[in-house]
């Protein structure tokens, strides 16, 4: 009779606490943080589809988002935010986030150095109109409707170079569309090299060497990738995929291809990253991998190549950009779900 | 030395490395099929660098606004320097939509011009079909993307794209199946009968009877 009653127990508690309670906890601890005024500021109605669609490479002056930036937290609210993110993210996830921002703080110090270009026609640094407001202050957090255990909600964090979109819906926690970049995408920080985005560099490049040559000659696209296809402004397109089939991909090469998809699949929580990942590796024979760019690579540094992998349920382009610098420091990265891209399944 | 060079150095001089596009000009098309139409979604976005001359083509009177009239001029500039062809024969592309950037958006690289075009087509037999599209639009500055979208309708199936270098130059074949001319029969036979049924059962069909 005892051992019934602490298995009904057991079973109850396992019914309170979902693998997104905690995510829920760590956002209500944060919203709880919130003014009278940042409160309103900071949650959307969920069907906010201008809300929803507010995200960009470009920095947050060029582009203004929604909700309240880390600039304008005090050091609890700040605290939280952090905890926030660290919950619905996983590990990794959480430091390629703070190492993009990173990346941005550079961007900005650097730019402050060479006065950012003061002149006509060129930006303005500090406050204004034409400030393009770079640095890790420049981070927004916002909601689309209330954090809740049943009905679907949206966390959405982002400035340069950053475009997190995360649905949860339930027990589901959607990443896609998500916006991944990094300027420099290699820089030293406490005597450490930091490349934000180099294992989608070093593991596409890992792939693209064990191809063989007939391999090679159908993944490598023989024109010019400018920049990426599906971006920013760009949801609910699907194009034609283009390049090698994985059924044409050895095991190995296969599980390649899903440890690269995994750079972007497992940035959410484990729990989410892993029914994500099981849903991509059903999927693998039918997904493509496409290169356009140079073929050759140097270890330690990033690819200069465009790279972008397709299939039923997901579409990645990796796109260094080639703005008067080097172009493997500048990279630009777009997740996607053709079929659901927002918990939206089609 | 051409006209990119020039530009780059200018550009690098002038503004910051964090500047997103700089001395090109953006031009992304994708491409929609369906039996009986073809539309090009066409994102146009000038780099910082390059976006004054391109204001000079476009705010022809200077006054920082960009009228509908000079909307309407740049369009028409574009779909002269653009070549639409259907199996060798030029497509009537007509514009649906247009939104231009402000001035001040597209001075700062971030302004995009959007147009949508579309081409009604006339011949829907089945069989292989060839679109080309060649795109001669600023050509010495212009960073060009082409692509299809995956159709919607599962008789067209995209065979290949085939495309230059600079992607200016794009051909895509595809093939649409025909539709069988008995299938379409049997399907407006069987529709008929159903209404048929329909309405016999709404008008004229059993009644319940009356209650003694």
């Amino acid at each position: 009779m005892r051992t019934a009653l602490l298995g009904l127990l057991l079973a109850a508690a396992g019914l309170a606490q979902t693998s997104v309670s905690p995510v829920i906890t760590a956002a209500n601890r944060f919203l709880s943080t919130l003014s009278d005024t940042q409160h309103k500021r900071e949650i959307y109605a969920f069907d906010d589809e201008q809300q929803r669609a507010r995200w960009s490479n470009l920095p947050v002056g060029m582009v203004p988002r929604g909700g309240i930036p880390i600039k304008e937290m005090t050091a609890a609210q700040r605290s939280a935010a952090m905890s926030l993110l660290s919950t619905i993210l996983s590990a990794r996830g959480y430091e390629k986030v703070q190492q993009i921002m990173e990346a941005d703080e550079v961007n900005r110090i650097q730019e402050s150095g060479r006065g950012g270009g003061q002149g006509k026609g060129g930006f303005k640094q500090g406050k204004g109109p034409g400030d393009p407001q770079f640095g890790k202050e420049n981070y927004y957090i916002s909601f689309l409707g209330e954090p809740s255990e049943t009905k679907p909600w949206m966390l959405q964090f982002g400035g340069h170079h950053l475009a997190l979109n995360v649905t949860v819906s339930g027990e589901h926690g959607i990443l896609t569309p998500s916006l991944t970049g990094a300027q420099p995408a290699l820089f030293t920080q406490d005597g450490k090299t930091v490349r934000p985005l180099g294992q989608e560099s070093d593991k596409a490049a890992a792939l693209f060497n064990s191809l063989d040559e007939s391999q090679r000659k159908q993944a490598v696209l023989s024109f010019r990738m400018a920049d990426l296809v599906l971006g920013p402004g760009q949801d609910g397109k699907t194009i034609q995929p283009e390049g090698l089939k994985a059924s044409s991909m050895t095991t190995p090469q296969k599980n390649a291809l899903l440890d690269l998809i995994a750079e972007w699949a497992n940035i959410v929580h484990q729990t989410a990253a892993a029914e994500r990942m099981a849903q991509l590796r059903k999927d693998i024979d039918q997904t493509w991998f496409a290169w356009s760019g140079p073929i050759d690579v140097t270890p330690g540094k990033n690819i200069s190549s465009y790279y972008r992998i397709q299939g039923p349920h997901v579409v990645i382009e990796y796109a260094p950009q080639g703005l008067g610098g080097d172009p493997s420091n500048h990279v630009h990265t777009m997740y996607r779900d053709p079929t659901n891209d927002y918990g939206r399944s089609k | 030395m051409n006209v990119r060079v020039v530009i780059t150095a200018l550009a690098l001089a002038s503004w910051p490395c964090s500047a997103h596009r700089l001395d090109e000009y953006l031009q992304a098309t994708t491409i929609s099929l369906s039996r009986s139409r073809i539309r090009l979604e066409m994102r146009l976005v000038p780099g910082v660098a390059v976006a004054p001359m391109i204001l000079k083509t476009l705010d022809s009177d200077g006054d920082r606004v960009f009228s509908d009239a000079e909307q309407d001029q740049y369009v028409k500039r574009l779909r002269r320097d653009l070549d639409v062809t259907l199996d060798g024969q030029p497509l009537s592309l007509h514009l649906t939509s247009k939104t231009f950037p402000s001035i001040a958006d597209m001075e700062e690289g971030r302004g995009a011009i959007r147009l949508s075009f579309e081409a009604e087509i006339v011949d829907t037999r089945g069989g292989a079909r060839e679109l080309r599209f060649e795109n001669r639009h600023w050509r010495p500055i212009g960073a060009y993307l082409v692509n299809v979208l995956t159709p919607e309708d599962p008789d067209i199936r995209v065979v290949a794209q085939t495309r230059n270098f600079e992607q200016s130059s794009y051909r895509l074949s595809y093939s649409l199946s025909s539709r069988n001319p008995m299938y379409t029969w049997f399907a407006a036979a069987a529709m008929l009968t159903f209404v048929r049924i329909a309405w016999w059962r709404r008008f004229v069909g059993p009644r319940e009877a009356p209650k003694p």
